[in-house]
């Protein structure tokens, strides 16, 4: 591999869609362990994004009457978050005890040090080692694998080795399933069939709505002929093809000639579906070889009929009732929740931001598609807890941190996408998605016993996007990193026109910087040592002192060196400054897969106003529990240590955590 | 850097000439090479190069 140039090397990218035409890994053990009885019960409510201050303003106005009896009954703190604060990072904080320097998750991004291309950072795949050909066809003589990236051990695997029960439903970073007989159903990180975070397909007769290289998804031209559309819904790659060619299925659409209504044909599907009106999940199969296909479930929404024509197609998810990749520990417990519920949304990030980013769905279509989420979401939780009767039990909810991205653009009227008409009508969602939080934690409250032990709590807290910084342009400015060609600035990702002979720093991921180091780095710079040290001092200061000529205001409150914040296990993959962004500022767009824009700092012009890949400082996580808190400044880890004390299972020494009662 | 001269018709040089300078090129040769270098690097590009590109970008704080 040393030989080869970054080009081949992505040409051998791997892609968690060519593992799915070998089918799901062998069946693990049915068998679910843990079946000690415990007199001690807990409920673990991870509710994603919600905020303290706001939880504090609605809940001191009587609007969230349960968090408000469980602050009465029990305690109230915000909860330390993660450095940096991103979802993955947090819960993987949380699930391991540890912080990144041991779990080994720094950012949704990592970077290969050699290549200076991204990935994923929570899960890798592998092709299958050993394939035979055969004419067009290659055929796997192994299987592939999926490997989830995240060291340590999960809470629910140490609490298995004490014959403790637990379930843990849609835990983030949880993808790939790491391995445990507990009952567990993977959350954020879990892809859709073409092995992406979520594909729509979009079919469309209006031009000026087409638009190519978006991300997240893909607009079709398509032409009404004698009221008849055809059209292919892609797939995943053809692995047992040679070339790999992607995969689809042909399916047509019938328009009734006089009524807004449509008949789409879709493998044995036929069914009619109104404008504005949502299918149930189709199942459909995509046909590799003979003998092999690949199954998905997905949704329709007829979003237009006359005069253009209008289909939206929802990424397409893995089947629960036969999953292509493992989603679910036993494999069989997926499949209990199909029969029971029927299909659901398995896929990580469900509500389909990207669809709304590109105007493919409107703000009350967008709702619509999460309302839908949230709802199979409850009626789950309401069958786990009704046989919830020893040990713990975690439930997630996604939508309060995808509402408040998508919608914090109508509570804050200094970003520069507020619209007074538009926040008249959607300017109560995010209160409303903390309602129905109360509303679920209400549930939990009313059917807890005196044995039970509740936390309510969030990976994060919510602050609003109202700039963008560029790093990677900073960098540049400060000469810290070099372009091959001045002219071509902005135009290219991947850092393909910046000169590595003349680089000294660089940014991957949306708060992670790296020193170009000499020998770790495919061409690095920058001697390891007192060298680099004094590097990332000066960096980190200099950073800290970035302010906003439009608005005076600090754009960075903390650059975090990493050596000194993280514990030791897992630093060489490690980041060497995590930068903390100021409240209203995060990194820019197209910075975090190495574009170096023109400007440092720009407005945020996005739908998608509300983050907190921030400063951990400004945007803590929430947490409510049943019992008082006696730390002042609990942190995500320290519920960790808290869980195990709980069950009086041993804390193994990596972890950093201490018990918070 | 090694230097070739390719033979271009009159009334294209012209309008190289006329949009280099429209578009803001410090001369004919840069913008030529721009847009041979875009041509090229559309050729090379792989379809997984693509396909990264396309699967990272569909995480919504990315794009």
């Amino acid at each position: 591999m040393a030989n080869i140039n970054r080009r081949e090397f992505l040409k051998l990218g791997l892609s968690a869609g060519s593992l799915l035409a070998l089918g799901s890994p062998s069946d693990m053990v049915t068998k679910v362990s843990g079946k000690q009885e415990t007199h001690k019960k807990v409920l673990i409510l991870g509710f994603d994004g919600m905020d303290p201050h706001l939880t504090e303003i609605w809940m001191n106005q009587g609007k969230l009457p349960a968090f408000a009896r469980l602050r009465a009954q029990g305690d109230f703190r915000p909860l330390q978050t993660s450095i940096p604060p991103q979802s993955p990072v947090a819960w993987s904080n949380f699930i391991t005890g540890m912080n990144p320097g041991g779990h080994g998750i720094f950012d949704f991004l990592k970077r290969d040090p050699q290549y200076y291309i991204p990935a994923f950072s929570g899960a890798e795949t592998h092709d299958p080692s050993k394939t035979i050909s055969i004419g067009n066809l290659v055929l796997p003589l192994s299987g592939g694998s999926i490997e989830n990236m995240m060291k340590g051990r999960a809470f629910w695997q140490i609490l298995e080795d004490y014959d403790i029960p637990a379930t843990i439903f849609k835990m983030p970073s949880n993808f790939p399933p790491v391995q445990t007989n507990q009952k567990t159903l993977s959350g954020m990180g879990t892809p859709d069939i073409t092995g992406s975070v979520g594909e729509f397909n979009y079919y469309t007769t209006e031009v000026t709505e087409l638009k190519q290289d978006i991300g997240g998804g893909a607009i079709h031209e398509v032409y009404v002929i004698g009221n008849r559309v055809e059209a292919k819904l892609p797939g995943p790659t053809n692995t047992f093809k040679k070339n790999k060619p992607e995969s689809s299925i042909d399916f047509k659409v019938f328009i009734d000639p006089v009524h807004p209504l449509a008949k789409i044909v879709i493998q044995d599907h036929e069914f009619i579906l109104k404008e504005k009106e949502w299918s149930d999940w189709k199942k459909i199969h995509f046909p590799m070889i003979p003998t092999q296909s690949v199954g998905g479930i997905c949704m329709f929404y007829l979003k237009q009929v006359r005069p253009e024509f209008k289909l939206y197609i929802s990424p397409i998810n893995i089947d629960p009732a036969e999953p292509a990749m493992p989603i679910s520990t036993p494999d069989s417990y997926a499949k209990e929740l199909a029969k029971k519920f029927g299909s659901f949304y398995t896929k990580g990030l469900p509500a389909d931001f990207k669809a709304m980013t590109h105007g493919v769905l409107d703000e009350e279509e967008y709702l619509a598609q999460d309302d839908t989420i949230l709802k199979e979401r409850i009626e789950m939780f309401e069958y786990e807890l009704s046989r919830f009767d020893s040990g713990l039990l975690f439930y997630y909810v996604s939508s309060t941190d995808q509402r408040q991205h998508m919608f914090w653009r109508f509570i804050d009227k200094e970003s520069p996408m507020f619209d007074p008409d538009l926040a008249v009508r959607y300017g109560d969602t995010i209160q409303n998605i903390y309602k129905e939080a109360d509303k679920i934690l209400d549930t939990a409250l009313s059917r807890a016993d005196k044995d039970t032990i509740i936390m309510a709590m969030s990976d994060h807290g919510f602050t609003p996007f109202r700039r963008t910084f560029n790093v990677n342009t900073w960098l540049k400015e400060n000469g810290y990193l070099r372009l091959i060609n001045n002219w071509r600035q902005g135009q290219e990702e991947f850092f393909m026109n910046t000169d590595w002979s003349r680089t000294k720093a660089y940014s991957y991921g949306l708060n992670s910087l790296f020193i170009n180091e000499r020998g770790r780095e495919g061409e690095g710079t920058v001697n390891p040592g007192a060298e680099k040290e004094a590097l990332v001092r000066e960096i980190s200061q200099k950073l800290e002192k970035v302010t906003d000529p439009d608005t005076g205001e600090k754009v960075i409150t903390k650059a975090y060196v990493t050596k000194d914040v993280y514990q030791s296990q897992q630093l060489e993959q490690a980041p060497d400054i995590v930068i903390g962004y100021n409240r209203g500022y995060r990194t820019a767009w197209s910075a975090p897969l190495g574009r170096v824009d023109k400007k440092v700092l720009d407005d945020n012009m996005d739908k998608w106003s509300g983050d907190h890949c921030m400063d951990p400082a400004v945007c803590p996580g929430i947490l409510f529990t049943s019992q008082k808190i006696k730390s002042q400044s609990p942190a995500l880890y320290d519920l960790t240590s808290t869980i195990l004390s709980l069950f009086a299972a041993e804390k193994p020494k990596e972890m950093i955590g201490e018990k918070i009662f | 850097m090694g230097k070739a001269k390719v033979k271009l018709e009159k009334d294209l040089l012209e309008k190289i000439k006329k949009y280099a300078e429209m578009s803001g090129y410090s001369s004919v040769e840069e913008f030529i090479t721009h847009c041979l270098e875009k041509e090229i690097s559309k050729l090379e590009e792989s379809d997984s190069e693509e396909e990264i590109k396309k699967k990272l970008k569909g995480l919504g704080y990315i794009s």
